[in-house]
């Protein structure tokens, strides 16, 4: 029996050297694996193609595209030491994460290298892909937020233009309103609640031009007005509908990114929304009669109308990897290749991200399109602060305007006040749990 | 003897010893995975108890609703449904795999059907009061409703709790009724004064079960905020911004230290986190621990 | 049901009616208490069968019966790969918590030795105490080894020992007469013999019910296939997957439910198959006081 248990001990440690050496093995075109976000519709599909474009220019290489990624799974891998040769997410709220605590290397070196200046990247994406100076990503296309109309339904009610201001889209949004008769929502002129779809409040605060910050990086919603102002216009429309109605009419839509999004199934009248929209609709409901335009702003800031919230896709390498030199190509092609840019732009209309490629011949014009490349290039469009704490720092601003908006807020003032000083106790704790400033 | 025990003595000290000792380490340092550990003495605690706006709100959601309503509910639902089954003369057999049966399930598939189930706008459970003329609660959807349909879902599970209370029930002697009767005791005299003293341990095991269980739920949260929530949002392009839907309604203790631990990875505040609910169910279980005499089975002279 | 060994006097015909009365309503109540427990059931298999758009209408009843979906999940998602993994992970596991536990439970119940009492003390802390507790360190220890993203995290601890496998194991080994053991003694054997000849054949159910609870708990185990498999879809198991599944392929509830009851049924399939193994070993974690 003791021979049998000694047997055991060693069947279990020739099990995990096997496994040990079946993950350290690797063939000879080395294969690089790189992470995204995208697994909806066609992007993924557009995507897995130009990288095989790539991929036969390149012999000594092959690329392994894993698709459907989110933030937390990049996250766990950095942290744990999976990380693939190359990481991209669809938002740049963890940069801060990222870029300090070093998960995704540092890109300053490699530029200079080749000579590649940060200045080829428009202003909002080349601040939204590093922290505190350092550059640990780059931006591979840009997302901005535009509203979304439909032209039959406002030819029916008598509307004949998008809304400029943020009355003129509450007027609109009551009048598309359709009830049923026990007064539930059967369809919804425009639906502000925060958690639904693409509304959060870093992309509705732009309407306001609202500040997140002072010099020193505290957060100032208490005492920047904007947020105050949105929350009580954004509290207000919700109560006409009724927050319990709201929510009610929420559960019964399809998934934002299926066929039966609500807005291409004809339930929402108005939709705020990102450009990648303009493809969706253009392949899964191509007769439907809609426009886009920048969202209507606050009164009192008409002059930023025309602007908006720019985020996007950003693309970096994660720090222990075996292929640096390979993986610097490909993520520099992919973030500076005009072809590539324009191309992949074209497949799942998102913004081109370097003011070269913006102007690029090979971009097919699109009307729905061309507004939000208006909106990419307005002086007053803004992203939102890169912050050590990363995700969790935009969470907890989304986590108390949801509590406003179902009335769990009592006091908005003193809610806010309070907010700030969680928000820099968030950010004190991610930096090393020191003193809360 | 030694050689029998090794496996357990090894995966105890690797798997147990280890980590208790490294939690408590980890838990007065700052660490996330990436740079070496830095001293930070009680800062993590401080953070904890001070400045997580989350922090108290999981507490209650834990000890009030999933230990405190949750568990007592559960108890009485089973032993009812078992004293009920027991007293059937024929098909006590097909009740009692009836009952049993949900407790099979999945609890990801579980919890995913429930939440189908009681959709606000399109479940059948909606539907259905709709066509009474009621208007259905936001089950799910709705920071009062989200835990009493939690509650729901782990009553449909009750079938482990249930066999248990019914194997008990039936071990009562027989001749224990008998003469209770013969004394003019009615049923509810009868239950009062022979079953309940009868099978106390086994209802004392159930409830601290549920008790240890409550400490831990985690599954059923988790799953039901990511569909509840996805079901109409996605606006969150971070998975882990679901955790709690609606309103950190959901946000259970657990959920709380996964999201700290494997969403944020400050692993030195999750050790925090993981050391408060390692006293709380220390303490839990030496209440069991000490009291295992009543309930352990004892037969082997020593 | 026990019956009654004592001669039975006949009551009295008013009691027989009452007794008859509450007989029927305790029947009643009964019914409907197992209808409301076999609906979520129905309403899930009903709507595994219907078209995408009816799934979000108000109809309960399928039609047309939409048997395609069955088809469907599996080009829509990898439920094969998943299955796989569940089964390398619940067979592996149970396999080594077999291995490991069943002498640990013999050393708790039958040996005589100092410290015994305190080791099974121990055993039942560790039983008792949440996973939570250990998590954090214990993933830094694995992320070290470079095992994140593998199931080993998962499957290996079952190799030494497992704590509710070992207390459910010495509860029944207890029952063993004495005598079984004192013969093999007698004969010559050596106590890791007579552990392999004799206990380990009169404990069968015991073994039986125990490996069944593992396959069960390792087939719903989701909170540490997240933490390990999380990030490598290639490993995912299947309650992984169906936690994902709308998120991740943006599809609708009939697939969805289709998918729910596709890994509800192994489950199922196996209770009827040795319901009596289930049953006596649930009843064996209560009821022995």
């Amino acid at each position: 029996m003791r021979r049998i248990a000694a047997a055991m001990v060693l069947a279990g440690a020739v099990a995990v050297a096997a496994l040990l050496a079946g993950a350290a093995r690797s063939s000879s075109p080395t294969k690089l694996t790189i992470w995204v976000g995208w697994s909806a519709g066609n992007e993924l599909t557009s995507f897995k193609a130009l990288a095989a474009e790539y991929d036969r220019a390149h012999p000594d290489i092959t690329v392994n595209v894993v698709g459907g990624i989110t933030d937390d799974k990049i996250v766990a891998a950095i942290r744990s030491g999976n990380a693939p040769d190359i990481a991209s997410s669809f938002n740049s709220y963890n940069v801060g994460n990222y870029c300090g605590s070093g998960g995704w290397i540092d890109l300053a070196p490699l530029m200079a290298k080749d000579h590649i200046s940060a200045s080829i990247f428009p202003p909002a994406p080349r601040y939204y892909t590093q922290y505190a100076g350092k550059r640990c990503a780059l931006p591979l296309l840009a997302d901005d937020y535009g509203l979304y109309y439909n032209k039959t339904m406002f030819k029916a009610a008598g509307i004949t233009h998008p809304p400029r201001t943020l009355d003129e889209l509450t007027a609109f949004a009551k009048k598309l309103t359709i009830r049923n008769k026990d007064g539930s929502l059967k369809r919804v002129g425009f639906d502000p609640f925060i958690g639904f779809y693409e509304n959060t409040p870093e992309r509705w605060i732009v309407a306001f031009g609202g500040k997140w910050n002072d010099a020193k990086g505290h957060a100032i919603l208490a005492k920047n007005a904007a947020w105050t102002k949105w929350a009580n216009w954004q509290k207000s429309l919700i109560d006409w509908y009724g927050y319990k109605n709201l929510v009610r009419f929420q559960a019964g839509l399809g998934d934002e990114f299926s066929a039966s999004q609500a807005f291409e199934a004809g339930k929402l009248a108005m939709n705020f929304d990102g450009e990648w929209r303009v493809s969706f609709i253009k392949h899964e409901h191509p007769t439907l009669s809609y426009g886009t335009a920048p969202m209507a702003v606050d009164a009192a800031n008409t002059n930023n109308y025309g602007a908006g919230y720019i985020n996007g896709t950003i693309i970096g390498i994660p720090r222990g990897g075996h292929h640096l030199a390979q993986s610097w190509a490909l993520v520099k092609y992919l973030t500076t290749n005009s072809h590539f840019l324009a191309q992949f732009s074209n497949d799942i209309r998102n913004v081109p991200t370097t003011t070269a490629s913006l102007k690029s011949p090979e971009i097919k014009p699109d009307a729905h399109f061309a507004t939000f490349l208006q909106i990419f290039g307005d002086p007053h469009s803004t992203t939102s602060p890169i912050m050590a704490s990363g995700a969790a720092y935009t969470n907890l601003v989304q986590s108390f305007f949801q509590k406003w908006q179902a009335g769990q807020v009592g006091n908005l003032p003193s809610g806010l006040a309070k907010l700030d000083s969680q928000l820099d106790a968030q950010v004190a704790q991610a930096k090393g749990g020191g003193s809360v400033p | 003897m030694l050689l029998l025990m090794s496996p357990w003595i090894i995966g105890f000290s690797v798997f147990f010893g280890y980590p208790l000792v490294m939690s408590a380490y980890l838990s007065l340092n700052h660490y996330d995975l990436l740079s070496s550990p830095r001293w930070v003495g009680l800062a993590n605690y401080r953070y904890m108890f001070h400045d997580d706006p989350q922090f108290w709100t999981a507490v209650k959601n834990t000890v009030i609703w999933m230990v405190g309503i949750a568990v007592p509910l559960q108890v009485l639902f089973a032993f009812g449904v078992a004293v009920m089954v027991a007293r059937v003369r024929s098909g006590a057999g097909v009740f009692r795999t009836i009952f049993y049966l949900p407790a099979l399930a999945p609890p990801v598939a579980a919890t995913l059907g429930f939440v189908y189930i009681f959709n606000p706008a399109t479940g059948p459970v909606n539907n259905g009061l709709a066509k009474l003329g009621i208007q259905g609660p936001l089950w799910f959807n709705d920071p009062s409703w989200s835990k009493p349909s939690l509650i729901l879902l782990s009553l449909w599970g009750i079938g482990n709790t249930m066999v248990i209370f019914l194997a008990a029930v039936l071990d009562v002697p027989q001749h224990l009724y008998e003469s209770a009767e013969l004394d003019g005791a009615g049923p509810w005299q009868r239950m009062r004064w022979v079953t309940l003293p009868t099978i106390s341990p086994v209802i004392l095991f159930a409830v601290v079960l549920g008790v240890i269980q409550g400490l831990q739920y985690f599954t059923q949260a988790f799953v039901a905020a990511g569909v509840a929530n996805g079901q109409a949002t996605q606006a969150a392009d971070v998975s882990s911004a679901s955790l709690g839907y609606p309103l950190d309604s959901t946000l259970f203790y657990p959920v709380l230290l996964y999201q700290w631990g494997f969403s944020n990875f400050q692993m030195g505040y999750a050790s925090a986190l993981a050391m408060l609910l390692l006293a709380v169910s220390f303490a839990v279980t030496m209440v069991i621990v000490l009291n295992s005499r009543r309930w352990v089975h004892q037969t082997v002279p020593r | 049901m026990t019956e009654a060994s004592l001669p039975r006097r006949r009551p009295p015909a008013h009691v027989r009616r009452k007794r008859l009365i509450n007989a029927v309503a305790n029947h009643c109540v009964l019914v409907a208490v197992a209808i409301a427990f076999l609906a979520p059931f129905a309403f899930i298999a009903l709507t595994s069968l219907m078209t995408n758009n009816q799934a979000l209408s108000s109809h309960v009843w399928p039609s047309p019966f939409h048997l395609h979906n069955y088809i469907d999940v599996w080009h829509r998602a990898p439920l094969l790969r998943w299955s796989l993994n569940t089964l390398m992970y619940s067979g592996l596991s149970t396999l080594g918590m077999l291995v490991s536990s069943i002498p640990v439970a013999y050393a708790l119940a039958r040996l005589k030795w100092r410290g015994r009492n305190f080791a099974f003390m121990v055993v039942l802390v560790a039983l008792m105490l949440p996973p939570q507790v250990t998590v954090v360190p214990l993933y830094v220890m694995w992320s070290k080894l470079h095992l994140v993203g593998t199931l080993w995290p998962v499957i290996l601890p079952n190799w030494l020992g497992d704590a509710f496998s070992i207390f459910l194991l010495r509860q029944f080994f207890l029952t063993i007469p004495e005598e079984y053991l004192d013969a093999a003694r007698v004969d010559g054997c050596g106590e890791l013999r007579i552990l392999v000849t004799v206990v380990t054949r009169l404990a069968k159910p015991a073994i039986a019910a125990v490996a069944l609870f593992s396959f069960l708990y390792t087939f719903n185990d989701f909170f540490l296939p997240l933490l390990y498999v999380g990030t490598n879809p290639n490993n995912w198991v299947l309650s992984i997957g169906l936690a994902q599944f709308r998120s991740f392929h943006q599809v609708q509830w009939n697939l969805t439910m289709a998918a729910t009851l596709l890994v509800m049924a192994p489950v199922i399939v196996l209770f009827f198959l040795a319901q009596r193994a289930f049953v006596e070993g649930v009843t064996l974690t209560g009821v022995k006081g």
